[in-house]
């Protein structure tokens, strides 16, 4: 099994939470109480080796993080060792892809490490299909930003499910890819970079940024 | 046919507030009577119990929200009335509700205990009536009127209407939760419910001897005795349901807040609505993004409470969320530095459960202020200094929890500057404080609302406002000590059924990863199960062997100035070595000499005027030099509270002497 280390950000009440929810537990509550400081929980899929067509259980150890801008200051802690991030944003509000886009600058800044998954989402697409003039942000405006940094994304609705489980599904296909890549590089041990560790996950990078004491 | 209604003078009244005259909302919950009830049995009561004759009015939930009412709490706290004019009751013996029983709801009138002092009370209480109605009826009136009551209730207006057997407690949350079955919880309430009536009419004779008679119509008192181990105790033991409002008011101060501040809050709630209806003055700006955060906030505060529901017939804001509008936003206002953090959400809104409007408001300037200074600032520091005194505790008082924290910890990159000390500097964890503080965060910012089920969040805030905010510390203490005993209880089940573990001993490396991720997914989850207060409170802190039962108040103050301290003096150190690695990198590029090495890297000139060159070993002196010692007479704590650049220096001197 591989355990893997992912951080849900974005602004507040875009629906992170809903979104864990609906992949960990695959329930949905229309009103969901706002995130304290950060939840803890963890889910496990599996992935098929695209070589020997065996499945691969993937653990997620998610970190769900409070939305609002003064909890950035406790950001190095959520994603010090993080394998993976997902960006959220909502669909209906234009301000939000903004502040996502912010967090994927943080990330590359402040994550030393070019392994890093970073997966945008735009949530909430039930209700543009409910209501098509609800929309803000465009699938184009935001592909086009996507490729630019290459993020992986996807337009998701954790209220229907829509593609919720096919993005933590990529993710972990990507991981395992990368984590495929590091072992043909380091070959002789079974880990990655430091081959003096035991277990068998990714090396957990460290963060670059020295300040990040939550000061 | 008699009614199960409360009397006109006995409604709970409501805080008179601003924007609430006419807005009244009918909730009808839960009145499914088709039950396979017997016909002689009222369908609330639960189907396999025999019906006392008494039990069932006590577990009866009628709450009450009157518009034209003032001043008090709405909670109609069904369960803690007495239940017979006669109770013999032992007062001093406060031992007894250690040991509950169900034989003992009902023992009253009949018990005699040997060898201790009885008291005979009587009371003209007027709730008592209805109560003793309840108990002289037979299983066919009951059922019958219950059946009346339900349909008068239907139509009467201002009134949201709790059914006890309903999914419904009696605060308006919803009984049941992902952790909790609403049979579990209703199982626990019935047990519940008798220890809180035995808990309030102890109240009312404390009450009695020290001469605090209630003026008010609810008899609920508005002022309690002085500070002595006797109330604590009792306070300990629960505040009743209906009084708390008023005791939180009274020992939190309130009413000197109140006083200093007449008319304050007013006005502020007039600017509230001067500026909701503008939305458009460029001065405000700050306000106007807070405003928009508490916006997106207001239905995500306890949307399964029905106080906080939007009434599907009616297209009418709940009041409740009016209110915590006003309050948020003008908190916003009276106090920029904090603004508007999420979590005061939750206790603004927990607060407007028991108190009205204007008390609700000041509380939560108290809370923010006196319990928990800086936690909800904009740089949450106060928050993280808390977080920083935990592990502290931790590493004191349960040390086999700390070694599965301690794994989790980063080193930070100054640590190998620290490491060439000879002894290894312990208190990296301060600074980069470990992964577990994301799940305790919260635990501090909403004082356990939402972290703990609802009643007993309600027992914690009854000794935080008596004892202070160690006490929020003593309950994570003892959280952790109940997760480091399921984790032991975990890893010797696992061992049982034959597969060899290689490692025995607890927490030990072996488990990896998974020790902490283990460890942060219980202490997730197993608070939200901590269903009885009592069981928290009596085996976990109240006991004389459990070590941090005497942690206290003075003990966690003089922490969190050692934290501060000590965050500050690190921060320093970081920018120093920052700018000294900037100056370093300048100097080496201009010269090309690339000779420096790792040790004078952390070389760090203070000043360019100052000539004393301060070592990455002179700073790391100082911070280790620094420790704090748990139990220790101020004299003997060594540490101070002045500057780092300044401590080098002292410690120089004293070298050079």
């Amino acid at each position: 099994m591989l355990q893997f280390k992912l951080v849900l950000l974005g602004d507040s009440s875009v629906g992170k939470s809903s979104i864990v929810h609906r992949f960990v537990k695959d329930t949905f509550d229309e009103l969901r109480e706002s995130t304290i400081g950060a939840a803890f929980l963890s889910q496990s899929i599996k992935i098929k080796d695209p070589n020997s067509e065996e499945d691969v259980v993937i653990k997620f150890e998610i970190w769900d993080t409070a939305g609002q801008e003064r909890y950035k200051s406790l950001a190095p802690m959520y994603y010090r060792n993080a394998n993976a991030a997902l960006v959220v944003y909502d669909v209906t509000e234009a301000d939000s892809l903004v502040k996502a886009q912010a967090w994927v600058n943080e990330l590359k800044q402040k994550v030393g490490d070019e392994n890093l998954v970073i997966h945008l989402v735009g949530n909430k697409v039930d209700l543009v299909e409910e209501e098509p003039s609800k929309r803000v942000i465009t699938v184009e405006e935001a592909t086009k930003y996507a490729a630019d940094e290459n993020l992986l994304f996807k337009e998701v609705s954790a209220k229907t499910g829509l593609n919720i489980k096919e993005v933590f599904q990529t993710i972990g296909e990507k991981l395992y890819e990368i984590k495929q890549v590091e072992l043909a590089k380091n070959p002789g041990n079974g880990n990655g970079i430091n081959g003096d560790q035991v277990n068998i996950n990714l090396p957990r990078p460290s963060t670059n940024d020295s300040t990040s004491c939550c000061s | 046919m008699e009614r199960y209604q409360r009397k006109p003078g006995m409604l709970p009244k409501s805080p008179s507030v601003p924007d609430f005259h006419g807005s009244t909302r009918v909730r009808n919950i839960n009145l499914e009577m088709k039950r396979n009830a017997s016909p002689m049995l009222p369908s609330w009561l639960p189907p396999q119990g025999t019906p006392s004759p008494e039990r069932p009015s006590r577990l009866r939930i009628e709450s009450t929200y009157m518009d034209d009412d003032e001043n008090l709490s709405f909670i109609d706290l069904y369960g803690d009335e007495v239940m017979s004019r006669k109770i013999d009751i032992n007062d001093d013996d406060y031992e007894k509700d250690d040991v509950r029983t169900n034989d003992e709801c009902t023992d009253y009138p009949s018990s005699s205990r040997v060898g201790s002092k009885s008291t005979v009370a009587t009371f003209s209480d007027s709730n008592l009536e209805l109560n003793t109605d309840y108990g002289t009826r037979t299983g066919s009136e009951n059922s019958e009127s219950l059946a009346e009551t339900v349909n008068h209730y239907v139509p009467s207006e201002h009134k949201i209407l709790i059914d006890p057997d309903g999914i419904y407690d009696r605060y308006g949350f919803k009984k049941q939760s992902n952790s909790l079955s609403e049979i579990a919880y209703n199982r626990w309430w019935k047990e519940y419910a008798p220890y809180c009536q035995r808990r309030k009419l102890k109240w009312k004779i404390f009450l009695e001897k020290h001469k605090i008679q209630p003026q008010n119509s609810q008899a609920i008192p508005s002022k309690f005795p002085d500070k002595t181990e006797k109330l604590k105790r009792y306070i300990r033991k629960g505040i009743p349901g209906d009084w708390r409002g008023n005791a939180w008011w009274y020992f939190a101060n309130g009413d000197d807040m109140l006083k200093k501040n007449v008319g304050k809050y007013k006005s502020l709630v007039d600017q509230v609505e001067m500026l909701i209806q503008s939305q458009t003055d460029e001065k405000y700006s700050k306000i106007y993004m807070n405003m928009e955060i508490i916006e997106r906030d207001l239905n995500r505060t306890f949307p399964d409470n029905l106080y906080f529901q939007q009434d599907p017939d009616s297209s009418k804001e709940p009041r409740m969320i009016s209110a915590l509008r006003r309050i948020l936003v003008a908190f916003s206002i009276y106090n920029p530095k904090i603004g508007y953090c999420q979590s005061m959400n939750f206790l603004a809104a927990l607060l407007l459960l028991f108190l009205e409007e204007e008390k609700a408001f000041w509380m939560l300037v108290i809370i923010t202020s006196k319990y928990l200074p800086g936690v909800h600032e904009v740089n949450l520091e106060g928050v993280n200094i808390d977080q920083g005194v935990l592990m502290l505790c931790i590493r004191e008082y349960l040390p086999d929890i700390w070694k599965t924290i301690e794994s989790t910890c980063e080193t930070t990159a100054y640590h190998n500057a620290f490491q060439s000390r000879k002894s290894q500097f312990k208190n990296e964890f301060l600074f980069k404080l470990p992964p577990i503080t994301l799940c305790t965060v919260s635990w501090f910012m909403s004082c356990f609302i939402g972290i703990v089920p609802v009643e007993t969040t309600l027992r914690i805030w009854d000794c935080l406002f008596y004892e202070g905010s160690h006490f929020l510390f003593k309950i994570s203490l003892a959280i952790f000590k109940i997760c480091e005993h399921e984790l032991l209880h975990k890893r010797h089940q696992s061992r049982i059924p034959g597969i060899s573990t290689p490692n025995p001993s607890k927490y030990s490396k072996s488990h990896g990863d998974d020790a902490d991720i283990e460890l942060f997914q219980l202490v997730q989850s197993l608070p939200k199960k901590l269903l009885d207060p009592n069981d928290l409170f009596e085996k976990s802190i109240f006991k004389r062997i459990v070590n941090f039962n005497s942690l206290g108040q003075d003990e966690i103050d003089r922490c969190r100035k050692y934290v501060m301290s000590q965050r500050n003096k690190y921060k320093d150190f970081v920018d120093m070595m920052n700018k000294k690695q900037t100056e370093k990198d300048a100097s080496v590029i201009s010269t090309a000499d690339g000779k420096s090495s790792d040790s004078s890297r952390y070389d760090v000139s203070v000043s360019s005027s100052e000539e004393s060159i301060m070592t990455a070993e002179d700073l790391s002196e100082v911070l280790m030099r620094e420790t704090y010692g748990f139990k220790r007479t101020l004299t003997n704590v060594s540490w101070n509270n002045i500057g780092l650049k300044s401590r080098v220096r002292q410690i120089r001197k004293k070298k050079d002497r």
